[in-house]
């Protein structure tokens, strides 16, 4: 993978950065506490977490969505205060206009700033060959399947060109086939697009699959408890028993990490194979 | 275009649904004109059959009213549509307009949705001698009474619509670097327009019935007219007729909001 040899500045970075939100009994309560991580420029990134463990709440943070209780967020070095079109974002569930086309969803971010459609419809029909979408691009949301919603989303945020693209768990509702397409699919747009992205994940193998670099993020309060760099090629692999052996290990740190008794018994071998 | 076995069936199933409609319309129909055919039989006075009322619709010199005043029944049919539509036209856009007006700010919601909680109970025909009183004897009546019989419900629903859009939407289209305007015109406003349509369609009996009841008391054309006229007359026919226009019309009108419903407002937020 390319990117990683020269020294660069971050692009996206967070200082000592806190978020509490108000809990009952009239105590605050600490989700994310003195996160610290940085984002080269042009990396893929991911965020490895329990669920409630708090990832999307950072995920919002960097993208100036949420403001934070205390730290801060810097982005391309200036400290980050609001939205901005420069770090776009996928949500979790897949956010489409249902009363416009796929075509109409993803040309939306150029209409919406009052673009004329002639100026970037061309942009519009390149990324939906991209994504595979040409036939389906006069349907609506209600008549495309999960992932094809999900490709539509992903579309929208890549074709107004952002600096940053944050993705907030953007397969998790999908079956492990179309998963793997659509990871498959994301790395393509990464590497054509030169876009930083940052994508969180609850699934291990998503995260060292995709990640160059991956963030292990605890519960309870949120806290960053592992970084590890990928840089060789034989994690881009599922079956390599390097990817199985950092599989095992990041799977072992969440199970030691949880604190909920109700979730504490050993989470299954994801990929169904028997590690030897 | 190729029929799908999927969309031979919905067509099955609406064309059975026109069937048994028709049909159950028909066998009424029957039914009275059997009952009323007795011509000794005393409800026949009051309860004409269709065959007796019926073709007074198609007789030619057909008026109601008098002298210059007098208009024939496809008028009145016409005119009475006429400040139904206008009404409610009218009401649905500003609905939305004020909607939005109130939502952007908290403090026009505190203070102004109250008022309009306070108003939208009052049945429309209540307006009607003060519409009377203010307009006259005119359309501008009819149409004030349609609108105050939906607006305020309207616009109460378009408050609570606009606080129901899920949030991501509105946040994806900051993100994308929507202007304010562009937001509301572009986002909230096609958000919540299927749902306010629905109601309106559904406060379509509150204002039909208004204008009629206005058009039997007040003003002096419209089909509500009709029927008093046929009663002043002592002319049972005629307000037969009347009614089984009025409910024809009404169920009309109905299927053609389903079918804008359907055409231009189909979506769910
Ligand atoms: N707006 C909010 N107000 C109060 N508490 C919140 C708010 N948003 C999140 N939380 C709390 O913060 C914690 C972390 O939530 P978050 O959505 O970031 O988790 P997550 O890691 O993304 O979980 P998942 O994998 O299920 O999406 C949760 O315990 C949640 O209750
Ligand atoms: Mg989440």
């Amino acid at each position: 993978m390319e990117g990683l040899g020269q020294v660069e500045l971050p692009i996206l970075s967070c200082q000592n950065l806190c978020k509490s939100f108000p809990g009952n009994q009239k105590q605050e309560k600490l989700v994310l506490a003195n996160i610290n991580l940085a984002v080269p420029k042009g990396s893929f990134v991911t965020i490895l977490g329990q669920s409630g463990g708090g990832k999307s709440t950072l995920l919002k943070l960097l993208g100036g969505f949420l403001p934070p209780s205390s730290g801060r967020v810097f982005f391309d070095g200036q400290p980050l205060t609001q939205i901005t079109p420069k770090i776009g974002m996928v949500f979790q569930d897949h956010n489409l206009y249902p009363w416009m086309t796929v075509e109409q969803n993803i040309g939306f971010g150029f209409k919406i700033r009052g673009d004329k459609p002639g100026t970037y419809q061309h942009l519009v029909h390149e990324i939906l060959d991209t994504v595979g979408l040409s036939q389906s691009r006069k349907l609506y949301p209600h008549q495309l399947s999960g992932g094809m919603r999900q490709r539509v989303a992903i579309a929208r945020s890549v074709v107004v060109k952002p600096e940053v693209l944050l993705l907030d768990e953007p397969f998790s509702a999908l079956d492990v086939q179309l998963r793997r397409r659509l990871q498959d699919f994301l790395l393509t747009l990464w590497k054509e697009m030169h876009i930083t992205m940052v994508l969180v994940t609850h699934n291990v193998e998503e995260a060292i699959l995709l990640g160059q670099k991956l963030i292990v993020v605890g519960n309870q309060p949120g806290q960053i408890i592992e970084e590890v760099v990928i840089s060789e090629p034989q994690y881009g692999d599922r079956y390599h028993p390097d990817f199985l052996q950092l599989q095992r290990h990041l799977e072992s740190l969440l199970d030691s990490n949880l604190i909920d008794p109700v979730q504490a018994k050993p989470l299954p071998i994801s990929n169904g194979k028997a590690i030897s | 275009m190729s029929i799908t076995v999927n969309q031979w069936q919905k067509w099955q199933k609406s064309s059975l649904s026109l069937i048994c409609g028709i049909c159950s319309c028909l066998l009424l129909v029957a039914v009275w004109e059997w009952v009323g055919s007795d011509p000794i039989n005393p409800i026949t006075q009051v309860l004409p059959p269709p065959s007796k009322f019926v073709p007074v619709l198609f007789e030619s010199d057909f008026k109601i009213g008098l002298g210059s005043q007098s208009s024939t029944i496809y008028q009145s049919v016409f005119v009475t549509l006429l400040r139904v539509f206008a009404g409610m036209t009218i009401a649905f856009v500003a609905a939305i307009f004020c909607g939005m007006l109130i939502s952007l700010s908290e403090w026009s919601e505190l203070f102004i949705l109250p008022i309009l909680g306070l108003i939208a109970p009052i049945a429309p025909i209540a307006w009607v001698p003060l519409a009377l009183v203010v307009f006259g004897i005119s359309n501008l009546t009819a149409i004030f009474i349609v609108f105050m019989g939906v607006f305020f419900t309207l616009t109460i629903a378009t408050v609570a619509e606009i606080k129901r859009i899920p949030e991501n939407l509105l946040i994806t289209a900051r993100n994308l670097a929507g202007s304010r305007f562009n937001i509301w015109r572009m986002v909230v406003m096609p958000a919540v327009l299927p749902s306010v349509f629905t109601l309106l369609r559904l406060n379509f009996i509150a204002a039909w019935m208004a204008v009629l009841a206005a058009e039997m008391t007040g003003l002096r054309d419209g089909l509500g007219a009709v029927v008093m006229t046929g009663r002043n007359l002592f002319n049972s026919n005629l307000i037969l007729l009347g009614i089984c226009i009025i409910g024809i019309t009404g169920f009309a009108v109905d299927r053609l909001l389903l079918l804008i419903q359907r055409r231009f407002f189909w979506w769910r937020v």
